[in-house]
């Protein structure tokens, strides 16, 4: 199974598409002629918007790959991305430039805040480089779900782990991007905090209609998603909908185990 | 062992950030090495044609003019003809020749261009003689024999295009005449510059010296196996005192002596420059490896962890510093060299031409230049050397490879405010200072010490300036604007040794503006009070004006008077105290003086002073030798009598122009002095009628149009030659300061191409983010315009407090206008901006090229 194009191309709210975000037939090799390594074999996946999609596998799976692919990070060596109804593949470095900052969101594992910007102006900045104007209420409310409040003028360096992870969150909500994508949010986190980063995400999914896109290979994180995406060896292999973390965590063992013997 | 592998792999495996420093060490290890291989060639050419051109023994009169002064006086010092016979004669000579050598003589062609150098060299006239030959070959026609006949040496026939048969016009003290060239010699040894012309003896005697079988000296050949000091002695015995005899080595040295000063000074100048640009190399090496050790923070806790001691670290970050130092010095010594040829070529553009062939590299020259690169640097990697030392094993451990932002301690700040306090205290006792001496002792002292607080505030300093730079500036930027500023903050340290390093060069360019500018103003204004004359006329390069072309300028139309001014030379003044002085400042004019340049007197009228038997005496030799109004001194004239004159007048010191001249009158002088003694007019003054000044000043020039030698300048003319010759001055000086600032650049690049490596990871997030590349660019642009102004605003406030307190202090000395030159402060300001644009370029370049996954991936 390559595929995990299983959802109807309209429906959903607001006018968009019901797929945030699609790959279709996409490849990604490094190096050419012997040394060549596939590392997204002809992947075609939807991203239902509205929803909060993981996607699981283990290391060198591809994940993160095909994770930044979607995003417009990395580019591809075949096939389509579309973002809702733009194509990214093939973009200018401008136009992606321009795609990501009004359109994406991002929180990385690590480093995700400019450390010379206090944590408001770091969630401010994409729309400060875009030249908008936040809107008022909705930093305000993104604020206040984050719970970050009393800090907002701290430093990164002043701010705990949890706390600078939220802020990341904070950021990638505040611009309303159509899709934010996650690369191991909560890797570098406590239990405690990773939980409290990832109900907030859960949170925003469902209070404020947000698509999330995460990689993840904790099976507790991927209990939060409405949807998780298997990737090994550059391939879909299998999805789960709605899953408990005990669910992952077999199905990941189960693949472990195939992983092993082949 | 380990540790200098270490060593060896990081600077290899950074030698992108160290070519910036070594190019730094390079270039001050190459101007130091340059001046001296230059300087050492410049010596050694003037050495060997000196030792090539001075006879084995010379004797001349007593008070002979030596190799480069100007005749003042229409006949020089001369032996009579017979002399050379009777030298002849005596035992351990073989040639004895009479020589007959002038540089008051100018020389110009048919369009009467001179034909001598205009600047620097002089132009020699001198008899041909067998002895010649030696140094100098006829490579076509043939020697003068006739009173119409002339020879020119081959580089000046070359530079000015004459050929065999050219006709040439001499300006002679006695008069003019025209010469027909019939040879053309070739110097056998390198000829710096000088323009030789060779005329028979009797023309030498007659047209140019003006007297009848008489030389000026007599070269003596001794026979081998007599030594110099051999003969000079039977030459004193035979002859007699009173004469100056001098042996080859004696007349080198005093040849030598007239160059030698000048030399010096253009050598210690360059290697002045040459040291402040060390000084900015320094601020270079201490932020590359103080940035190379925090970039490596996690690394060396690491090797701290697995045991490394602080003294291995400490020694591994010091023998980069040392290889870095070793390749800067060795290319610094080699580009040295270059330079020196470089130097060459431009000098010779200038009138002093060397043969590179003859370049001189003496053993002490790598060694400086090896010493200095390598202690600099190794010096200036200690400190981060032992703050490398001082990471703790547990960096290793810690998340993130950002640096911590350094805060400027607060000793730090309080000594740089008492550094600086100290110095501003020194600057205003400068500017307060009664005497010049004083002063000049406190302007040394306040600049240095204010020099030293703002390098050692300049991070705290940093902090305020850049707040302040990018409210006005980075605003309308917006956000990048506002990211650019905190860039420029997070780093207080490195952004004040940046800014700094540019400071330096800034401020001193700020000084000399000020100065120079307020030397104009004052000169200026100090010609609109006291210059009456509406004409000035003087001869170039100290020549003086011919007695006949004097005479032709008083006889122009349209003139109400000139006045002659003549500097009587050495005059011996015994005071009523008993105490003879010796003074070279007595000048003898016309009453008219007193109208032409209005000297302010503390006693009596300076217009009395031109009566019969009376002078003028300047303020302080009266106050130090208690010298009253009415005293009779006793002034023994050069070359004249005594004469006994009465005070008359008393000048004040508070004057630009002639301060300490006494004054008589020219009728005073005649009266002790023999006319063929009675120096020539150094300048001239004259007004015009009323309404007539045009017209008289075009008839002046056209009286002067054959004598290049001799100018006639308007009152606004003058004032636009000093202005000019001000300005070539500070250009030349901008010119050798360049290579300070552009090592300053050198810094700034190197400052933001490490920190572009440092935020490698955060530049990739904000581009992730939607940061554009051009925003990126302009980001990093904006950085490094804030750090050049940053530099500049304390330079040149710094630069502008010196040259004022300068001023206040040079008051004493006529820099009584204080003239500020805002726009050439305006423009060093915005050149600054444009610096830092162009200093930006490659690392802007460099981070908008960055690939954003890796970027995030980085550690």
């Amino acid at each position: 199974m390559t595929s995990a194009v299983s959802i109807p191309r309209t429906g959903g709210s607001g006018g968009h598409t019901a797929v945030a975000a699609r790959a279709r037939q996409v490849v990604k090799a490094y190096g050419s002629g012997e040394t060549r390594v596939v590392a997204l074999d002809h992947v075609d996946v939807d991203i239902a918007r509205g929803q909060f999609t993981a996607i699981m596998g283990p290391s060198g799976s591809g994940k993160s790959t095909l994770m930044h692919c979607l995003a417009g990070l990395d580019t591809v060596s075949s096939g389509q991305i579309y973002i809702d109804e733009t194509e990214i593949t093939g973009l200018k470095d401008k136009k992606l430039t321009q795609l990501r900052r009004d359109r994406i969101g991002f929180i990385f594992q690590a480093f995700n805040l400019l450390p010379t910007l206090n944590a408001l102006e770091n969630i401010t900045l994409p729309m400060d480089i875009a030249g908008r104007k936040p809107d008022r209420a909705w930093l305000d409310r993104v604020v206040e779900t984050v719970g970050l409040g009393g800090r907002l003028k701290h430093r990164p360096n002043q701010l705990s782990g949890g706390q600078q992870q939220r802020v990341a969150v904070a950021r990638a909500l505040a611009a309303r991007p159509e899709i934010i994508f996650g690369d191991e949010p909560t890797g570098n986190l406590d239990s405690r905090a990773g939980a409290e980063v990832l109900g907030f995400l859960r949170r925003s999914v469902d209070d404020l209609g947000q698509t999330i896109v995460m990689v993840t290979h904790d099976p507790v994180a991927a209990s939060y998603a409405n949807r998780v995406l298997y990737l090994a060896d550059g391939r879909i292999v299998d999805e789960m909908h709605n899953p408990t973390a005990d669910q992952v965590l077999d199905r990941m063992k189960h693949f472990d185990a195939r992983g092993r013997v082949s | 062992m380990t540790v200098l592998k270490t060593s060896l792999r990081n600077f290899f495996a950074h030698k992108g950030r160290m070519a910036l420093s070594a190019i730094a060490v390079l270039l001050s290890v190459a101007f130091v090495c340059g001046t001296l291989v230059f300087t050492d060639t410049t010596n050694s050419t003037f050495d060997k044609l000196f030792a090539a051109t001075s006879p084995d023994v010379t004797v001349s009169p007593k008070n002979a003019l030596k190799g480069g002064d100007v005749q003042k006086t229409r006949t020089p010092p001369t032996l009579p003809a017979s002399r050379v016979e009777q030298l002849k004669k005596l035992p351990g000579v073989t040639h004895s020749v009479g020589q007959t050598d002038s540089t008051s003589v100018t020389v110009v062609d048919r369009n009467d261009e001179r034909v001598g150098p205009s600047n620097g060299g002089p132009t020699i006239t001198t008899n041909w003689k067998e002895t010649e030959q030696r140094i100098s070959k006829v490579v076509s026609g043939h020697i003068p024999r006739g009173p119409t006949e002339a020879m020119v040496d081959s580089d000046t026939a070359d530079k000015k295009h004459l050929k065999l048969g050219d006709d040439l016009r001499l300006i002679a003290i006695p008069g003019d005449f025209h010469v027909k060239i019939v040879g053309i010699t070739e110097f056998q040894v390198t000829n710096p510059g000088a323009a030789i012309v060779y005329l028979t003896d009797a023309t030498m005697q007659q047209r140019v010296i003006g007297v009848r079988n008489a030389y000026t000296s007599i070269a003596l050949t001794a026979k081998p196996g007599v030594s110099n000091e051999q003969l000079k002695k039977t030459v004193i015995a035979e002859m007699g005192p009173g004469f100056k005899v001098q042996t080859k080595a004696e007349l080198v040295d005093e040849s030598r002596d007239q160059i030698g000063s000048f030399l010096d000074i253009m050598k210690y100048a360059m290697l002045g420059f040459a040291g402040i640009a060390v000084l900015v190399g320094i601020f270079l090496i201490v932020n590359t490896f103080s940035m190379l050790v925090a970039q490596r923070t996690r690394e060396i806790g690491l090797m701290r962890a697995i045991g490394s001691s602080r003294m291995q670290i400490n020694g591994s970050v010091l023998i980069e510093a040392l290889l870095l130092g070793v390749v800067g010095s060795v290319l610094g010594v080699l580009g040295g060299i270059g330079l020196a040829v470089g130097l060459m070529k431009i000098m010779a553009g200038a009138g002093l031409e060397l043969d590179t062939s003859e370049l001189t590299v003496k053993p002490a020259t790598p060694i400086v230049g090896l010493s200095i690169g390598i202690v600099v640097t190794v010096i200036s990697a200690y400190i981060p050397a032992r703050r490398a030392g001082k990471v703790s094993p547990m960096a290793a451990l810690r998340e993130s490879g950002m640096p911590a932002d350094a805060k400027s301690g607060r000793i730090r700040g309080a000594i740089g405010v008492l550094l600086t306090a100290a110095g501003a205290a020194a600057l205003v006792m400068a500017a307060g200072a009664d005497k010049a001496a004083d002063g000049s002792a406190f302007l040394g002292l306040g600049v240095l010490l204010t020099l030293i607080g703002f390098i050692v505030i300049g991070p705290l300093l940093a902090g305020f300036v850049v707040r302040a730079l990018a409210a006005v500036v980075l605003r309308i930027f917006g956000p990048v604007g506002r990211m650019a500023e905190r860039n420029a903050l997070r780093n207080p340290r490195r952004t004040g040794a940046t800014g700094s390093a540019l400071m330096i060069g800034l401020a001193l360019v700020a000084c000399l503006s000020v100065v120079g500018s307020s030397m104009v103003a004052s000169a200026s204004d100090e010609l609109d009070k006291s210059v009456g004359a509406d004409f000035i006329i003087a001869g170039e390069q100290g020549n003086l004006i011919q007695p006949k072309i004097a005479e032709r300028l008083a006889a122009v139309p349209g003139l109400d008077h000139v006045t002659h001014f003549k500097e009587a030379g050495d005059t011996r003044i015994t005071t009523p105290d008993g105490k003879t002085t010796t003074t070279d400042r007595v000048v003898a004019s016309n009453p008219t003086f007193a109208d032409d340049l209005r000297t302010p007197t503390v006693s009596g009228k300076l217009v009395d002073s031109y009566g019969e038997g009376a002078m003028s005496v300047n303020e302080g030799f009266a106050k130090d030798h208690k010298v009253k109004m009415g005293d009779t001194l006793t002034v023994a004239f050069q070359h004249g009598r005594s004469a006994k004159l009465k005070v008359a007048a008393i000048t004040s010191d508070d004057t630009a122009f002639n301060k300490g001249a006494m004054y008589i009158n020219i009728t005073t002088l005649e009266r002790y002095v023999p006319a063929d003694q009675i120096p020539m007019n150094t300048m001239m003054f004259a007004s015009a009628k009323d309404g007539q000044e045009s017209a008289a000043y075009a008839a002046l020039k056209k009286e002067l149009k054959h004598d290049p030698q001799i100018q006639v300048k308007d009152q606004t003319d003058y004032k636009e030659m000093m202005k000019d010759q001000i300005g070539g001055l500070l250009n030349l000086i901008y010119g050798l300061l360049a290579l300070a600032i552009i090592v300053a650049i050198l810094g700034v690049v190197n400052t933001l191409a490490l920190s572009v490596v440092e935020r490698t990871r955060e530049i990739g997030l904000m581009r992730a983010i939607g940061l554009s590349r051009r925003q990126m660019r302009r980001m990093i642009r904006l950085e490094s315009v804030v750090i050049a102004l940053f530099g500049a605003l304390l330079g040149l406030g710094l630069g502008m407090a010196w040259g004022i307190t300068a001023q206040k202090l040079l008051a004493l000395e006529g820099l009584k206008t204080l003239d500020i030159p805002w726009p050439t402060i305006i423009i060093v300001f915005i050149g600054s901006a444009v610096v830092g644009l162009v200093a930006a370029l490659a690392p802007a370049f460099r981070a908008g090229r960055m690939n954003i996954l890796k970027a995030i991936a980085t550690d």
